[in-house]
């Protein structure tokens, strides 16, 4: 006989119970989103429920905050958005670039060391982030420090490190030793060997990585509310400047956008590492 | 064989993300530091004067609401969160098990500010709930639901939710199916073996669960910004605002450090809480 934690057919009251609260808990998850989405395609310049009718008005508003006169300053929607793919990119490519040998390091090396390294970098993903926030601000203003945009990539590359480090450890651990050792013996040096031969195999963990990187700095709120200053603001923070005042419905038309580009993101995670590790 | 891990190459290949780390690790020794400065605008001598500070009527207040929240929110998220583990698992189709996953890991993930807006429409004043109430005749005038603590609980439960279904899933997934398979034979019916046979053997996971989603509760501060409106002062809130207008800068040091102690308090008495039920599960098993 089969059991089954939820059973298909039959279990009355405890089937019933058990879809509805998940049903709750996927109706809470979603129903923000699906609003927003809804919303955005109003022809109402208010976001009175339902829409009268629907429009693209929103999304061509949209398309004009982005190419109108006043759009050069860093407060801007265009400013704050170069501003928030600037840091992203760069937040990628500082993290990549050293959880790779790290990586390495910590899967050809001693047991022990990786297991206090692993811990090292998960630090970051339990420390409260409105501290981590404060603690940045205070060290970047009681010092005086001017970074310009490295007050926001500094505390970012802390917080995906955890995610990225752990996408290179996971593609670290297929590859084994002897493919080096056949390309050093064929005689390639050993970073060569590296290069050539590790790296590439390590691609889908990497590219996870990067995406990973590349998320949760573009959606970072929190510490960036902290660290943001006139001259270095990004695309949430404008957003939160844009509420405060008060809701308009082309920033929900923009929220779209960033609601597909990071659920096209999350897909792509999600068939990179399918099968070899969980997303968290 | 040059390769060989020596030394000197070892700290060569780790010494960069060393180097990426340390910021962080200098900002944790930092605030630390603040915590237990003299004066309150500069590290300046040693003195616990942060710590009596706080030591307020509103300080307490702010302490006690959060975790009242944080719990509140907690139980929320756990009473969803296995259900939806179960359905993720008994899900057949991999392209709806990954929707499903993909929708319950969104709100993690998305911009906040996508998601307070989303919360705004539908619960404010002119948002979906109420014009639908209103247009039945149910109710006159608006309730408010933002702004308040009941928009910040759901706005807690919905970000915190992900972070409950995934360690469950992988828990559910521990369980061995004979057990299950047992009891059902022997004529118990679906809650009885729910609650005595399965929620026993997930105790470790629902406990490790819990604990992450309190922690992260308890340091919440984008949604209680958002959807408080600033009326519902979680630590979070009460921190910020010792900086921003009042420049208190040691006393925020030191209200960061209370949060995060008793952040790691939960934690550290939810993994004694998890040995002690993975010992029983233990013990259950091998008899």
């Amino acid at each position: 006989m089969r059991v089954d934690l939820l059973p298909t057919e039959g279990g009355g009251s405890y089937r019933f119970v058990i879809l509805l609260l998940a049903t709750c808990g996927i109706l809470i998850s979603s129903l923000p989103v699906i609003v927003v989405t809804i919303m955005s395609f109003s022809a109402a310049d208010n976001t009175g429920f339902p829409p009268e009718a629907l429009s693209l008005l929103w999304y061509s508003e949209v398309i004009a905050l982005f190419t109108s006169e006043d759009a050069n300053s860093a407060q801007s929607v265009v400013g704050s958005t170069v501003t928030s793919l600037l840091v992203a990119v760069i937040v990628m490519a500082i993290s990549t670039g050293v959880c790779i040998p790290l990586a390495y390091v910590l899967a050809r090396g001693d047991r022990r060391i990786r297991g206090g390294m692993e811990l090292l970098f998960t630090l970051p993903l339990v420390f409260p982030l409105v501290i981590l926030g404060i603690a940045f601000l205070l060290v970047a203003e009681s010092l005086r420090l001017e970074l310009g945009i490295w007050r926001i990539v500094i505390p970012h590359v802390a917080l995906v490190l955890p995610f990225v480090l752990r996408n290179c450890l996971s593609a670290m651990s297929g590859i084994s030793i002897e493919l080096e050792e056949a390309a050093v013996s064929l005689g390639a040096s050993p970073l060569r060997a590296i290069w050539d031969v590790v790296i590439p195999l390590m691609k889908a963990g990497i590219l996870a990585g990067l995406i990973f990187a590349l998320i949760i700095s573009f959606n970072e709120f929190t510490i960036t509310f902290f660290m943001y200053t006139v001259d270095v603001s990004t695309l949430p923070i404008w957003m939160y400047s844009r509420t405060a005042s008060s809701l308009d419905p082309s920033t929900l038309a923009l929220s779209v956008f960033i609601i597909v580009a990071d659920v096209v993101l999350i897909v792509l995670v999600d068939k990179l590492i399918a099968g070899r590790a969980s997303l968290f | 064989m040059s390769l060989q891990l020596t030394k000197p190459k070892a700290l060569a290949y780790s010494l960069p993300a060393l180097i990426a780390i340390l910021p962080f690790l200098g900002a944790c020794l930092y605030i630390f530091r603040f915590s237990i400065s003299g004066e309150q605008s500069r590290i300046d001598g040693f003195s616990i004067q942060p710590y009596v500070d706080l030591m307020t009527p509103f300080f307490g207040r702010s302490v006690w609401l959060t975790l009242r929240l944080a719990f509140i929110a907690t139980v929320l998220a756990m009473l969803m969160a296995v259900p939806l583990a179960f359905l993720l698992i008994s899900l057949r189709s991999a392209f709806a098990r990954r929707t499903l996953t993909i929708v319950i890991l969104l709100p993690l993930i998305l911009n906040l500010l996508v998601q307070a807006y989303g919360w705004i429409l539908l619960l404010g004043p002119s948002g979906v709930l109420n014009s639908t109430l209103r247009s039945f005749g149910i109710i006159e005038r608006p309730i408010f639901l933002l702004f308040n603590e009941t928009g910040v609980l759901l706005g807690l439960v919905q970000t915190s939710l992900p972070l409950a279904v995934f360690p469950i899933v992988s828990a559910v997934r521990g369980i061995s199916r004979e057990h299950l398979e047992a009891a059902s034979s022997l004529g118990a019916s679906h809650w009885r073996i729910f609650f005595d046979v399965t929620v026993p053997l997930l105790r470790p996971g629902l406990f490790g669960a819990a604990s992450i989603v309190f922690a992260f509760n308890a340091s919440a501060f984008a949604i209680p910004l958002l959807l408080g409106g600033r009326r519902v002062q979680m630590m979070g809130i009460a921190i910020r605002d010792m900086i921003s207008p009042l420049f208190n800068w040691s006393g925020a040091a030191a209200a960061g450090m209370i949060l995060i102690f008793v952040t790691m308090f939960v934690m550290l008495f939810a993994a004694w809480l998890t040995r002690l039920a993975s010992e029983k599960v233990e013990r259950q098993n091998a008899r």
